[in-house]
């Protein structure tokens, strides 16, 4: 697969896009191309940052900008598309949806009973495109068409940890008490960020996410 | 060896240079605003450019030095008092036990970073003890700095816990030398900085783009560690078009659906999906640090 484009957003930080659209198919691309750098980093690498369509690598200032862009071209041509590993592994996350603050909003936009979105939203998986918007949020997709709704007009300001929401084509889960203006129809047990664990974040890119509904009891129990 | 917090001031919290590895989290770099500022106070006290030490915004923090030490102030934001008399900064200053450091307005820079030889003594998260307050991360249990918090400090190098530096009779004296700093701006100063075209620069339209390095943008009171929000000519794109998020870091300018340019900063999140209109010159990001909010910017074509 060849990039669209190359881009500095840093001296130290080049973006290599690969298409201006959200595909499975184009993100397993991008996390095979991150394996194979963190895999074998060349001198003055720092880290990568993989996103929908784009992966940015970020390099001390000892190394030279095209040099880096030649590097990451080669790992870029080396790559085999279909040889492209996917984790098939796949991550269990226990829902309660009955904790779903706006179920309820859902439910009556979308013309469907509690029950209907609920195995809608557990029945198939899910690939974790990318961290980011806080510490250890990961983005999901691809939501069925179904359950596709536009975003909050107003962001709610206290979204409450582990809360499982659902925003357009995608579905994440809020890590840490933040603001956010995606519909919230669950919560999970489940600490998405500790920063005393190793790794820190439960989810990485590249994941593969199911849900699985829990009762309120199971939810306690958990914690 | 310690000090304690007095008083926090506008915001006070620990930083380092920062935390590398974790953006792929969502994990921001964080670390001092002023990169240069935070160098040169470790530099001065023989400290290592790594090692921890207090970035206060503005004025209005005060801090007791439990024992003697060694210390140094750079940046800007504060006149710097110490058992008061006014200090200089970018000097080596070393303190009796009992000093109170206290920092008063000033009309030039934004923030002001102390260290103490040895540097501080943290805890690492993630290997910083940079303060991320959004993910509890560094400092003292993941906060800026609270009254009556207290620091311990490592052990200093012993050519600077016996500096030569005789003390006066306010309980501290000077180092004759100084460290060469660049100018820091006034409030009421026109500051030029450099700017790149930047990844979006083609979806803005003419009219938006010419202002961009033509007209006088003010920082908005919204100018925080995350980010600088920038009051001036309303910024348009040709067509309505989403863009799908992608990697930003600090120096990159997005440009808000209301057409409101923000400046990424040191809490830069990992992850945007706004526009990017430009991105600062890397050299010229600490100066831009150390523009407060009511600054007037010229961003100059590079």
């Amino acid at each position: 697969m060849e990039c669209t484009r190359i881009y500095s957003i840093h001296d130290q930080a080049i973006t290599f896009e690969f298409a201006e659209i959200i595909s499975e198919e184009i993100n397993l691309h991008i996390i095979s191309l991150k394996n194979a750098i963190e895999d074998h980093p060349f001198n003055g690498f720092i880290e990568c940052v993989p996103a929908y369509s784009s992966l940015t690598v970020y390099f001390h200032n000892n190394m030279d900008k095209n040099e880096v862009i030649k590097i990451v071209n080669s790992y870029n041509s080396k790559l085999n598309t279909n040889n492209s590993t996917s984790n098939n592994k796949i991550i269990t996350i226990p829902v309660c949806y009955e904790m779903g603050e706006d179920l309820s909003i859902v439910t009556s936009q979308l013309n469907l009973s509690e029950e209907e979105v609920i195995r809608l939203h557990s029945e198939q998986s899910y690939r974790v495109f990318m961290i980011g918007f806080t510490p250890g949020f990961p983005y999901m997709g691809t939501l069925p068409k179904v359950l596709e709704m536009e975003r909050k007009k107003t962001p709610s300001l206290n979204i409450q940890s582990g809360s499982v929401a659902i925003a357009g084509k995608q579905t994440g889960i809020y890590p840490t008490n933040s603001p956010g203006g995606w519909h919230v129809i669950g919560r999970t047990p489940v600490n998405m960020f500790d920063k005393k664990r190793t790794p820190a974040c439960f989810l990485q890119a590249g994941d593969i996410v199911q849900f699985k509904p829990i009762t309120k009891r199971a939810f306690e129990q958990y914690l | 060896m310690s000090i304690t917090i007095l008083k926090p001031g506008f915001m006070c919290s620990i930083q380092d240079l920062g935390r590398r590895g974790f953006q792929q989290y969502g994990i921001p770099i964080s670390g001092a605003m002023d990169m240069q500022a935070a160098k040169t106070a470790n530099r001065i006290c023989g400290n290592e450019d790594e090692d921890a030490l207090l970035e206060c915004t503005l004025h209005g923090t005060e801090i007791l030095i439990q024992d003697t030490t060694v210390f140094s102030i750079t940046g800007g934001g504060s006149t710097a008092i110490l058992n008061g008399q006014k200090i200089p900064f970018n000097k080596q200053i070393k303190a009796i036990a009992g000093s109170i450091i206290k920092l008063l307005p000033s009309p030039i820079g934004f923030y002001a970073y102390l260290a103490f030889a040895g540097g501080l003594k943290t805890s690492l998260d993630l290997g910083s003890s940079s303060t991320y307050n959004l993910a509890a991360l560094g400092g003292k249990n993941g906060k800026p700095l609270e009254q009556n918090d207290r620091i311990e400090l490592k052990n200093s190098k012993p050519n600077i816990q016996h500096a030569n530096i005789v003390i006066n009779e306010h309980g501290f004296g000077i180092s004759n030398w100084k460290s060469t700093v660049p100018q820091l701006p006034h409030v009421n100063d026109l500051v030029e900085i450099k700017c790149h075209k930047g990844p979006e620069w083609d979806l803005f339209e003419e009219r938006s783009t010419s202002a961009w390095f033509n007209s006088i943008f003010i920082i908005s009171q919204h100018a925080n560690r995350m980010g600088f929000q920038l009051e001036g000519a309303q910024l348009e794109k040709k067509e309505k078009k989403e863009m799908i998020s992608t990697a930003v870091t600090k120096g990159i300018v997005q440009v808000t659906n209301h057409g409101t340019p923000i400046v990424l900063m040191a809490d830069a999140q990992t992850i945007g999906g706004y526009p990017r209109i430009g991105r600062i010159f890397n050299d010229d990001i600490n100066l831009l640090a150390q523009c407060r909010p009511g600054t007037k910017i010229k961003f100059v074509s590079i």
